[in-house]
């Protein structure tokens, strides 16, 4: 959370104009997720990566890195896709087991890729917006396209305050620990507990604290604050508008092709 | 004929729950374009007091005169009182809400009612004022504790108030950002608005302060002009409070005798 951030923040496509980023990774998505096709996904997949990486300058490893956790429960839900357990062998693979068999179709594994590949194309398209666009431009383009006021402001006063409640958190672990508090299992439970049930303490008194000090800011019920806004360039919009139609061009021809 | 810009009258507050009161019977004058100091150990009701001021509590009882007219606590009297009196308050962390620098100072101007585009004017020229230019682009999160300070700073200033209130601005900063922060103090003055502020630190009060107001057991024990605070031991005694370092020296020279003897001989 924290790192992705601090690597947003120093994203080369920080000040791109938001807008447009966050059309781009949307309309992907749609069309990707819509697809079903596992070529458009590995396409959309080397768009995105190639643009966070090599535009947005996030260093490869640490990009590779963030695409690999959401892997970790992609391959825990594609098993129950890929394995089935029957009295009968399918095609692609048979495991003897008693007198059952651990067994998967060809079939089975082809949606299971392609299953993989979307949901990692997805993935993706939200890191190339998560990567480049600082919350504060994201609630700027969401304003824009009308979401109540109720939603953006909760977002705004929940990203702040995830930073300050980390923040206690680790002052409260750190000196724990400084005091033994994590000595053996039993005791670091304890601690633990302890942190957790101050750490809700503390956000209630700090949540008090925030909204006596925005009263005196003359606050009246509606959070209005100036949006930081980077022009659109024409080449940008002209470049991701090709994209999309040549995505959505390539998609409508495969499936054409699929259903002869 | 000096302006009372703010009147206090024997205001009481209790907080809820607790049995002795935060403020007793406290009655003071504030006046016009003033340095005052608030002095007093923790919880001698300053920052009590400064929330009165604000309009954030309403006191239990007594009343607060804003230019001689009592406090409206009705929501369109309280954003007026606000309108003209600000709080900076000691904890940045507890003042500053936003994602970014920008943002977190359009806020107050942008709620007083002025335009985006007067808003952006008014927020760029503070931010270059105060030197905030140069981290603007930060997320609040990852500012330094003297950034965040002189953010809070310029989240008030934006709204030009009449008198600001700074509860312990100094505290837990650096030398330099102390520095920075007492610059700012001073050139706020300068402009001819009000300053109250809390502070632990006699040698500054002693230095900056018209007037130097002594809160103990949420009473006023004193106010007067620094020389007189600071000569009346028993009130010292009484507040907890130790006289500026000048002053010491000038009343025991034989501390340089026994410390600084290579300056004393010289």
């Amino acid at each position: 959370m924290i790192v992705i951030d601090r690597l947003c923040y120093n994203s080369g496509l920080r000040y791109v104009n938001a807008m447009e980023k966050f059309v781009f990774s949307m309309l992907t998505l749609l069309l990707c997720v819509s697809s079903r096709s596992i070529i458009a996904a590995i396409l959309v997949l080397l768009v995105t990566g190639t643009l966070t990486v090599e535009k947005g300058g996030i260093p490869l490893l640490c990009y590779l890195k963030l695409i690999t956790i959401p892997l970790v429960f992609l391959f825990l839900s594609i098993s129950a896709v890929l394995i089935n357990i029957s009295r009968t062998p399918l095609d692609a693979f048979a495991i003897p087991f008693g007198s059952f068999y651990l067994t998967g179709s060809v079939q089975g594994l082809l949606w299971g890729v392609q299953l993989i590949s979307t949901a990692l194309a997805s993935v993706s398209c939200l890191y190339f917006l998560s990567l480049s666009t600082p919350v504060a431009d994201i609630l700027g383009v969401l304003k824009k396209l009308h979401v109540p006021g109720l939603i953006t402001e909760l977002m705004l006063l929940i990203y702040r305050y995830i930073f300050i409640t980390l923040r206690t958190a680790s002052a409260i672990l750190i000196s724990q620990s400084s005091r033994l508090g994590n000595k053996s299992l039993h005791t670091a439970r304890k601690s633990f507990v302890a942190m957790a049930s101050s750490v809700f303490v503390l956000s209630v008194r700090q949540a008090g604290a925030q909204y006596d000090a925005m009263e005196a800011r003359c606050y009246n019920g509606r959070i209005q604050i100036l949006s930081e806004e980077h022009p659109a360039k024409y080449s940008e919009i002209f470049c991701i508008a090709g994209f999309e139609v040549f995505l959505f061009v390539l998609i409508v021809i495969l499936k054409y092709k699929s259903s002869i | 004929m000096i302006e009372t810009i703010l009147k206090a009258e024997n205001i009481c507050y209790t907080y809820e729950g607790e049995k002795s009161p935060a403020l007793d019977n406290l009655s003071l004058n504030i006046h016009r374009g003033k340095k005052i100091a608030c002095m007093g150990s923790n919880g001698s009701g300053k920052s009590t007091f400064f929330l009165c001021c604000n309009g954030i509590l309403r006191p239990d009882s007594g009343t607060i005169y804003y230019q001689g007219v009592p406090l409206n606590y009705s929501k369109k009297g309280l954003l007026s009182l606000r309108s003209k009196v600000g709080i900076v308050f000691q904890d940045p962390d507890k003042q500053l809400f936003s994602a970014s620098v920008v943002q977190e100072i359009s806020f107050g101007p942008l709620n007083l009612g002025f335009s985006e585009a007067v808003t952006r004017r008014k927020v760029q020229d503070i931010m270059d004022k105060l030197g905030i230019t140069p981290f603007a682009h930060k997320p609040v999160h990852a500012l330094s504790g003297g950034q965040k300070k002189l953010t809070a700073i310029a989240d008030i200033l934006v709204m030009e108030p009449e008198l600001i209130i700074f509860d312990e601005p100094a505290a837990a900063l650096d030398p330099l950002h102390t520095d920075l922060v007492h610059d700012i103090i001073g050139k706020v003055t300068e402009h001819g608005i009000t300053v109250l502020m809390a502070s632990h630190d006699v040698n500054y009060a002693y230095e900056w302060a018209d007037e130097i107001f002594i809160f103990h057991e949420g009473r006023l024990l004193k106010s007067g002009s620094p020389d007189e605070i600071f000569s009346d031991d028993t009130l010292l005694k009484t507040a907890s409070l130790k006289p500026p370092l000048i002053l010491s020296i000038l009343k025991n020279p034989d501390i340089l005798k026994k410390k600084g003897k290579r300056y004393y001989s010289q």
